[in-house]
Parts: C-alpha cells; structure tokens; sequence
C-alpha cells in the first residue's frame, strides 16, 4: 500500500523534472514556441493538453489488454483526436478570442509529440490511475513551461505582464524589445533557457560526483 | 593562441599571416569610415561607436572569463564587430542599442557556439538585425542631418531611390557622404579607402564586392525605374544604402563566406541579387544586412556542393556532384 | 501571379520552420546531417503535397456538403495516418529504390505537425483543391530549404570545438532564431501578390 502511493506521487512528480516534456524531452516544440508570446496563451494551451492528455492516457490504459499491438498507433491517434476535437468546441463556444489566438495550434494538439509519447511510453503500460498522475503531471509541467516562457517574452517583448485585465506594471518598464513576440525571440528565448538549465544541471553533476561518487 | 584560431574548417587564412594581422587591417581599414562617420554626424557617433567596441570588448572577455576560457580580446575581433555594429547604426540611437547590440553579437551569436571561427552568422550584422527586430523606430528613425548635426526622422535618401529611380543628391554628395543614412556607410570616399587598402593587403578576395556591387548596379539598372526597363541609375544604388561597406567589410568576413575563388564570386553574386529584390520589391528599405546574413546562411552548401574538393577521402560523390566532372 | 505569390509565401515569406512554428521537431531532430535532411525532405515534399490535396478534396466534397466541419480534425488525421500507411505499401511494392531511401521518415511523418498544418492553413486561407495542392507543396519546399540549409550548418560543427554543455537541443533552437532573424527580411515581400 505504502509503496503503491510511493509510486503514484513519483509518476505524478517525473513529469516536472526527469521526464520534463520541454527541457528533458524535448517534445512540443512547436506549441511551445507559437502560443508562448503571452504568460495567458501559454496558461490556455496548457489548460487544453492536460485535459486531452489525460483523457488519452486514460482510455489508452484502458483499452491497454484490448489493443493489438501492431495498429496500436492508429488507435491511440483516434484516442487523441477525440478529447481534442471536445477542447475544440468548448473553446470556439466559451473562449472565441482565446480560440482564435492559439488558431490552427488548438487542432494540431492532436500531433503534439507529447501527448502520443505519454501514451507509447507509459500509459500503454501501466494501471490507470498511474496514467492519470503521468497525465497530470506531465501535462502540468507543460503549462508551467509554457507560462514561464510567456511570461518572460510577455515582458521583455511589451514591458508588463497582463493577466485578464490587471496589468503589472501599468505602463511599460524599459522600450519593450517586440523581436521577443516574433519567431527569433521565441526560438532564442526558449534556447537560452535551455542553455542555462544545462549549465546548471552540469554544474549541480560536477558537484555531485565529488561530494559523494557513485557508479 | 593564433594557431587555435586556424583550426576552423575551410583552410582560409594563408599561412603568413596571423590572425591577429588581418584583424588589425581590417581595424585599419575601417578608420577612414569611423572618422568620416564622426566628422560628418558629429560627437553622437563618436559615442556611439565607442560604446559599440567597448560593450563588444568587455563582454568577449565577460563571457570567456565566466566559462573560464582563454580570454582572446587581444586578437581584435570583438573590436571589429563593434566597429561594424556601429558603423551600421542611425547616429541618433540611445547609447544602450549599440551596448545590447554588441554584447548580443559577442555572446548570442558568435561565443555560445564556441567563439571565433564556429559562428555561422556575421556577428555584427546579425546583431544588427535583432535590433532592428526588436526597436524598429530607433533603428529607422533616429539619424542626423550631416555637418548641421540636428536630428531627423524622415526617411533616408535610399527609401526614395527604391520609390522613383532617381536621387536629388550630387555625385559629389554621394562620395563624401553628405546625406542621411548610418554612421559608417555614408562617405564611400573613405570606405573606398578602406577597401582597397584590404584588397593591396591581399586580406579579401575582388571577386565578393565585384559581384555584389555589379549585380547590384546591373540590377538596377535593369529595373530600377518603375515603369521601364533599362533606365535605372546604377551608381546610385550602389552609392546610397549599405551596399559599399557590406560588399566590402562584411560578404567578405572569412569565418561566414564561402573559401574557394568562384565561392566567394557566387557570395557576391547572391548578396546583390537578394538586396535588390529587398530593395526594389521587399518590405524593408534596405535588403543589405538580410542579403549577406541569408548567404552567411548557405555559405557551408556553397563551400561543400558548387565547389569540388580536393583533398580528403570520402568526398567523391560530393565532388562529381559539384564539379560535375 | 497568385501561383507565384504562394510559392514565393510557402518557400520565404511564410516559411513554416522560421515564421509559422511548424515541423520543429523533425527540423531539429532530423537536420544532423545532410544526406538525412534530404531524404527527409524528400519525404516531406512528397507527402505533404498529397496529402494537402487530399484533405482539400475531403473538405470539399465531404464536410462541406454533409456540414460535418467540426469533426475535421479527426477526419484529417485520421486521412493522414492512412494516407501515409497507404504510401509506405504502395511504395514498397513499386519503387523499392525511392522506398529505401525514403522508408525509415515515412512513419516519422505522421506526428510532422507541419503536413497536418499545411491542411489546416489551407482550411483557414479557404483554398480550392488546386491550390491548396500547391501551397501544401510550397510550404513542403520551405520546410525543406530550411533544413537543408541548416544541416549544412551543422555538419560544419562536427570538425569545430562546440562548447559540450550545450550542444543539441539549445544550440540547435538559438541557431533557429538566428536564421529566423536573417528571413524577417523577407517579409513584406511582394506584398501585392503574397496574401
């Protein structure tokens, strides 16, 4: 009992760190980089690959006995398209402006690498609620990189951060620089992270192995 | 520490000359354009360019220091992409555009990829282009009336040229660089100056600023009237904008073009090609800095398809496919 | 002109790697070396292409008249996945020679955002079958050049001294905005032919 919940809170805290989608994975890029020009787009976005992931991830767990593997993929492509096309007509009903922001990205969740990476690699595999904590987690640590990468464009590219209608600061900081909303400044800006996170993980190693050597 | 900086893929630098010797011609090169910038747009350019090389310097030596490299500031090569940076700015700019400017060109594009020699792009053009990117007002609007020294916010000489095909200014001018424009590109007297310094010094092929300003006069020439064909002013086009000092201290950076004789003549061909369309038919006034940074850009498909090899083993197919032999 | 304009749009203005944010993974992961983006690009071409075609003949003579728009996500990928299944068979039996070359991308494509973007760009530019077609294919051609141009790149890395830490992925993505900075230059061009 006391190792089952051990591993439910693992499967949950893996997607933060050693299995992060953006930083250790590597998948999503392009969601990551087009719908990250503001801290709220990138809450959205993220909003909507929890909710398609766990609904994936569930029903591929699910069916996991069921399903032959050789059109394995197929199947799951269906399981994904589903959930998406839902999110689809909830935001076009509810959030027609946030729809049109996010634009042909909200549809193309259902090719986000991610999503089909937690269904081969773990909800394939494993009982159901260890998929919807895989789901949970994962697809938490995809919004929290998509905030953190918005927030920091949003800023840098207008000189505030807007959150519904309050706004920090109210007028711009410094001369916003708006090559941080283009293209460039999204591929620069989430490189860059990359960049320090490595130097840093390398460091932390380094660190590691001569405080306490291990195999 | 020279020897380090030799060990970049194409053999380029002739075995003579060090590196740091070509980098102080280069520097010398470019004092007659710095010096013309500053007499003709006054003390805001002399700022401007001091904060450009210094911004350069300190964060090459930043940067090395902090990755605990070998700090290689003495072999002139951030001073030259400080120079360049701000050379290719408006005279007006706040002194912190040629501080980020320089350092983004340093870090961004030449040192994180493991410094001299790796960078794929001209920094100082690269740079240049991110700040046009991010503060396009500063980088269109901000220029000074020559030898009045007071500010102005109309559109260069150049915007009016690419419109009609003709120009008010004298030929006169045009050499001396009396017309508003960026620090460093207006005198092409002194950039003249400079070029053919570097060509006596043998530090750069003919052939790149052959090829781009020819396509560029031929070009528009051709249809750099709207309307007709065959009456556009070719000296003109190459004497207004950026032309003179891209084709002549920028296509021809050894790290970002092409090696071989008929490399660099397709280099200057293609920066000439691409400006003019930019020019004649693209968004921006000026196609320079995106002509020469695209070819940057198809340098190492230049270097490896349209130029056969001769040395190595493994290359054949590589070289029937270019040579065609 | 309008043929043109489209090209010239998929190929520079619009390019899908540096303006548009679509097919970055198989572009980063793919561009090591040269031969592999040009095979993957052959692959690319070729199924992107047919499969803007066929998703505008779906949209066309399907969703359209049976109102069924809404369902257009699952119908397209759904097309997708088995057109490029359909293309890997069909292959194999007749062009074995284009199949060995091609084979191993075939499968990598159908998770390629870009040919399910292209179809869905097409959706939203309202585009007939011919053109969208050929701006499936222009936008092929982009991706293309893009990776092709930045494998060239990277080769030259492998005889250089690339600083350990960070190699891969965040090199790869501060390159992408370098040469996404050199193609802002093409924006704005032939603004009268290029929507």
């Amino acid at each position: 009992m006391n190792e089952k919940r051990a591993s439910l809170g693992y499967d949950f805290i893996k997607g933060f760190i050693k299995e992060n989608p953006t930083f250790a994975l590597a998948v999503g890029m392009c969601p990551t980089l087009a719908v990250t020009t503001s801290l709220v787009n990138g809450f959205w976005m993220g909003i909507a690959v929890i909710f398609v992931l766990t609904f994936s991830n569930v029903f591929v767990s699910l069916l996991r006995k069921v399903i032959p593997d050789e059109i394995r993929v197929p199947i799951f492509i269906i399981l994904i398209a589903t959930p998406v096309v839902i999110v689809e007509l909830v935001m076009k009903a509810y959030m027609p402006a946030m729809y049109n922001i996010l634009g042909i990205f909200v549809p193309l969740i259902v090719v986000n690498c991610i999503i089909l990476h937690r269904a081969e690699s773990f909800a394939h595999k494993n009982p159901i609620l260890n998929s919807v904590m895989d789901a949970l987690g994962s697809g938490m640590a995809f919004t929290l990189n998509l905030m953190v990468i918005g927030a920091i464009r949003e800023f840098l590219g207008t000189g505030q951060l807007a959150i519904g209608s309050l706004v920090f600061p109210k007028a711009p900081l410094f001369e916003p620089a708006v090559v941080m909303l283009t293209p460039p400044g999204g591929f620069i800006t989430l490189g860059v992270l990359m960049a320090l996170l490595n130097i840093v993980v390398a460091r932390a190693g380094k660190r590691k192995q001569t405080e306490s050597p291990r195999g | 520490m020279g020897d380090r900086l030799l060990v970049t893929p194409p053999p380029h630098v002739k075995s003579a000359k060090t590196v740091q010797g070509i980098m102080l011609d280069v520097v010398i090169a470019l004092c007659p354009a710095a010096i013309a910038g500053i007499v003709l747009f006054g003390f805001r350019a002399a700022l401007i360019i001091l904060a450009s090389v210094v911004s350069a310097v300190a964060s090459e030596a930043i940067y090395q220091r902090a990755v605990k490299k070998q700090v290689t500031i003495n072999d002139f090569s951030a001073v030259i992409t400080g120079l360049l940076l701000a050379l290719t700015l408006p005279p007006n700019v706040p002194v912190w555009i040629p501080v980020i400017g320089a350092a983004f060109a340093i870090v961004v594009v030449k040192q994180l990829f493991g410094g001299l020699g790796n960078n794929f792009l001209n920094p100082a053009l690269a740079a240049r282009a991110f700040l046009l990117a991010a503060w396009p007002l500063h980088m269109t609007q901000d220029w000074v009336n020559p030898m009045s020294y007071d500010a102005a916010t109309s559109a260069t000489p150049l915007a009016g040229f690419n419109a009609t095909g003709q120009t008010a200014l004298t030929f006169k001018e045009m050499l001396l660089g009396q017309r508003l424009g960026s620090i460093g590109e207006t005198c092409i007297l002194a950039l003249l100056l400079g070029g053919i310094y570097l060509l006596a010094r043998d530090v750069i092929d003919y052939r790149t600023p052959l090829g781009y300003l020819g396509t560029l006069a031929v070009g528009t020439w051709i249809f750099g009237k709207p309307g007709e064909l065959f009456q556009g002013n070719p000296l003109s086009a190459i004497f207004l904008g950026g032309a003179f000092i891209g084709a002549f201290f920028m296509a021809t950076d050894y790290v970002t073009s092409p090696v071989t004789p008929r490399g660099r003549l397709y280099m200057g061909i293609g920066c000439g090609l691409i400006t003019l369309v930019i020019r004649l038919w693209g968004g921006y006034p000026e196609g320079v800095t995106y002509a020469i940074l695209f070819m940057n850009l198809v340098t190492p498909l230049i270097d490896k398809y349209v130029v056969p090899r001769y040395y190595g083993s493994g290359h054949d197919k590589m070289a029937r496919k270019g040579g065609g032999r | 002109m309008e043929v043109l304009g489209i090209i010239l749009a998929g190929v520079l203005i619009n390019n899908f790697v540096f303006m548009q944010y679509l097919g970055i993974c198989p572009f980063l992961g793919v561009s090591k070396n040269l031969d592999m983006a040009t095979g993957m690009s052959g692959a690319v071409i070729f199924v992107m292409t047919l499969a803007s075609a066929v998703t505008a003949v779906l949209e066309q003579y399907v969703l359209k008249p049976m109102e069924l728009e809404y369902l257009r996500t699952i119908a397209y990928i759904l097309v997708i996945a088995s057109f490029v299944q359909l293309v890997e068979i069909f292959m194999k039996k007749t062009l074995p020679g284009l199949y060995q070359a091609l084979g191993i991308y075939l499968p990598l494509i159908t998770t390629n955002c870009a040919v399910l973007g292209a179809a869905m760009l097409n959706v939203t530019k309202s585009y007939g079958v011919a053109l969208s077609t050929l701006n499936g294919f222009a936008g092929a051609l982009g991706w293309s050049l893009a990776i092709i141009i930045f494998a060239g790149i990277r080769e030259r890395w492998k005889l250089m001294d690339i600083p350990a830490t960070l190699d891969g992925f965040p090199l790869a993505l501060i390159s992408t905005g370098l040469m996404s900075l050199a193609f802002l230059g093409f924006s704005g061009l032939f603004s009268n032919l290029v929507k």
